[in-house]
C-alpha cells in the first residue's frame, strides 16, 4: 500500500512539474532579479556572482514604496471590514427571513456583480470627479466595498443557509433574543464562511489596479500596485532590479497569508458558487 | 420595531452602497454614450448615435472586438483543459500534496499587475530570463523580442491569463469533487468498471455544474481582463494587442473621447448581460434538477 502510495505520488508529481515550473517561472525571475546587482540585471545570466541584499533598503529609500504599503494596508483592512460589517446582515436576510423583494435583491447583487470596475470606469470617474473626490483614498475604499458586496453577500448567504436552524430555535426555547442568538450562537457557527470572504475581499482590494490607476493622482496617494506600475510605465530607464524588490515585498506576505489559509478556501467558495 | 421591517433594515446599507456606486455610473454611462460629449466630459446636444457611429467606423473596434473574443475563448478553454487533470491529481492522496495545492494556487495571492510586470521583464529581448533560460536549455539559439510584435505578444498574454486563472477554477473544481461520494466508486468498481469508465460515467457528470460555473464566471473575469495587457504591452505595438477594455480605457483617459469610451462600455454590458443569463439559466436549472 505505501509502495502504491508512493509510485503514485512519483506520477502526479511528473505531470504536475511543468506546470508548476511555469507558474513559479515569473517569481523565480522576481526573486533572482530582485537580488543583482545594477550592473549585472542586463546580463543575460540567470545566477548573479553576487546576492546582493543591499538593493531591498535602497528600494524602501528611493522608490515610495514605504507610503504606498501604508496606503495599500489601510484601505485593504478598512475595505475588508466595511464589505463584512454591511454584508453579514443582508447574507442573514437573505438565509433566514422572506420577504417580499428578495428574489429582486439577488438579481441586483448578481447584475452589479457582472458589472466590474473597468466596465465602469469612466462613469465612476465622473461620479468621484463631480464629487471633487479624486484623488482620495477614503472614497477609493468605498468604490472598493461597492464592488465586494456582491460576492461577499453571496458567499455568505449560501453558507449561512447550511446552519441548522435548531440550534438557534434551541438559543430562542432558552430565553435568549434574536440578537444574542446570532451574536452568540450564529455567528460563531459562520466564522469560517466570515473568515474566506474577508481574505478574498483583502485581497481583492490589495491587489485592485484600474480604479486605483484612474482615481488615484499624487504620489504619496499610490497603493502598492499602482506605484510599482509607476515604476515601470512610461520611463525610458527602468532600474528592474528596484522594480523586482517592490514587487517582491509586495507580493510575498499576502502570499505566505494565502497558503496559510487557502485550505479554508475549496469548501467555502465551491458551496458560494453553486447554492 | 415592525416585525416585518428587519430584513428591510439589514438589506438596506448593503444595497443603498451598491446602488449608488454601481447604477449611478451606469446612468453615466449611458448619457454620455447616448449624446455629444466634449473631452472635458460636458454633454452637448440632443439624443444622437454619433458615438455608435464613429465607433463603428473605427476598424480598431472591430480589431479590438474580435480580439477580445479570441482572447476570452482561448484562455477560458486553456484552463478548463488544464484545471481538470490538475484538480483530479490535488484531490488524490499522495505525498507533497499541500505543498502542490500551494504551489498551484500562488498566482491567486500575488497580484495580476504584479505579475505582468515581472513578465514583461522576463520576457524583455536582450536580458529576458525566458530568453536565457531558453538558450540555457538550448531550445533555442537567437533572442525573440516576445513583446514587440502581437504574433508573440498576445499568445503569451493567453498564457499568462490561463496561468493567473487555474487557481480559482481549480478551486471550483476541488469543491465540486469533494461533494462526490466516495461509495459511488466503490460501488463501480465492484460492478467491474476501471478507472476511465469511473471518471467517464461518475466523476464528469458530477462535475458538470461546477464545470458549467466555473465556464461563465471564467469568461466573465477574462473578458473584463486588464492588468495582463496593460502592464505588459499597453495593447501596443500600434494597437495590435488591444482588447476592448484597454481600448476603452485608452479612449477615455488618453484621448478624450469619453462618449465613444461609454459607448464601449455599453457595447461590453450587452454582451456581459448574455454571459449573466447563461449563468442564471445555468444555475436555476441545477437548483431545479437537485
Amino acid at each position: 500500500m505505501k509502495r502504491r502510495k508512493l509510485i503514485r505520488s512519483l506520477l502526479f508529481w511528473a505531470f504536475l512539474a511543468p506546470i508548476v515550473v511555469v507558474i513559479l517561472f515569473p517569481y523565480a525571475v522576481m526573486t533572482i532579479t530582485a537580488l543583482k546587482s545594477a550592473t549585472e540585471v542586463h546580463d543575460p545570466n540567470w545566477w548573479p556572482h553576487e546576492w546582493r541584499w543591499q538593493n531591498f533598503p535602497e528600494m524602501w529609500e528611493s522608490s515610495g514604496i514605504a507610503p504606498a504599503l501604508f496606503n495599500s494596508l489601510y484601505v485593504s483592512s478598512l475595505t475588508t471590514a466595511l464589505t463584512l460589517v454591511v454584508s453579514i446582515p443582508a447574507a442573514y436576510a437573505l438565509a433566514r427571513f422572506r420577504f417580499f423583494g428578495q428574489g429582486a435583491f439577488r438579481q441586483f447583487l448578481l447584475v452589479s456583480q457582472m458589472l466590474s470596475p473597468i466596465v465602469l470606469v469612466i462613469g465612476l470617474f465622473r461620479l468621484v470627479a463631480s464629487l471633487g473626490m479624486i484623488d482620495n483614498l477614503n472614497v477609493l475604499m468605498w468604490v472598493y466595498v461597492a464592488f465586494n458586496i456582491a460576492f461577499c453577500v453571496w458567499m455568505l448567504q449560501s453558507y449561512f443557509s447550511t446552519i441548522p436552524r435548531d440550534l438557534e430555535e434551541a438559543a430562542w426555547m432558552e430565553g435568549a433574543g434574536r440578537w444574542r442568538t446570532l451574536l452568540t450562537v450564529f455567528l460563531p457557527l459562520a466564522a469560517p464562511a466570515m473568515v474566506v470572504t474577508a481574505i478574498f475581499t483583502f485581497i481583492n482590494a490589495w491587489n485592485e489596479f484600474v480604479i486605483a490607476l484612474t482615481m488615484l493622482r499624487r504620489e504619496e496617494n499610490y497603493t502598492l500596485p499602482i506605484r510599482v506600475f509607476s515604476l515601470v510605465a512610461g520611463r525610458y530607464t527602468v532600474d528592474w532590479h528596484y522594480v523586482m524588490a517592490a514587487a517582491f515585498l509586495a507580493s510575498v506576505p499576502v502570499a505566505i497569508i494565502f497558503a496559510w489559509l487557502q485550505r479554508y478556501l475549496v469548501r467555502g467558495l465551491a458551496l458560494g458558487a453553486v447554492k | 420595531m415592525p416585525r416585518g421591517a428587519t430584513p428591510y433594515l439589514m438589506i438596506f446599507p448593503s444595497f443603498l452602497l451598491a446602488a449608488a456606486i454601481i447604477l449611478w455610473p451606469v446612468g453615466e454611462i449611458v448619457a454620455l454614450a447616448l449624446h455629444d460629449v466634449n473631452r472635458f466630459g460636458v454633454i452637448r446636444g440632443a439624443f444622437a448615435l454619433d458615438n455608435f457611429r464613429e465607433l463603428f467606423a473605427d476598424p480598431d473596434f472591430f480589431a479590438a472586438l474580435w480580439r477580445t473574443l479570441a482572447w476570452t475563448a482561448a484562455v477560458v478553454i486553456g484552463t478548463l483543459i488544464v484545471s481538470t487533470p490538475i484538480a483530479l491529481i490535488l484531490n488524490e492522496d499522495f505525498y507533497g500534496r499541500a505543498l502542490a495545492r500551494v504551489l498551484i494556487m500562488l498566482p491567486w495571492a500575488i497580484s495580476l499587475t504584479m505579475t505582468a510586470i515581472v513578465w514583461r521583464w522576463a520576457l524583455s529581448g536582450e536580458s529576458g530570463m525566458l530568453n536565457s533560460g531558453l538558450r540555457d536549455l538550448g531550445m533555442m539559439n537567437e533572442n525573440v523580442q516576445w513583446l514587440a510584435k502581437a504574433s508573440t505578444a498576445f499568445p503569451m498574454q493567453i498564457l499568462i491569463g490561463i496561468l493567473v486563472s487555474i487557481p480559482f477554477t481549480v478551486t471550483i473544481f476541488l469543491g465540486g469533487l469533494s461533494s462526490v461520494p466516495e461509495d459511488l466508486y466503490d460501488a463501480a468498481a465492484i460492478e467491474g468498471a476501471g478507472s476511465w469508465d469511473q471518471f467517464r460515467l461518475i466523476t464528469l457528470p458530477l462535475l458538470r455544474p461546477f464545470i458549467n460555473i466555473a465556464f461563465v464566471l471564467n469568461t466573465i473575469y477574462v473578458f473584463n481582463s486588464f492588468p495582463i495587457i496593460w502592464a505588459t504591452t499597453q495593447g501596443g505595438p500600434a494597437n495590435s494587442t488591444d482588447i476592448l477594455v484597454t481600448y476603452l480605457y485608452k479612449l477615455g483617459f488618453r484621448l478624450g473621447k469619453l462618449g465613444e469610451a461609454a459607448a464601449v462600455s455599453l457595447i461590453m454590458f450587452a454582451i456581459l448581460l448574455v454571459f449573466t443569463m447563461i449563468y442564471v439559466r445555468l444555475t436555476t436549472r441545477e437548483e431545479a434538477s437537485e
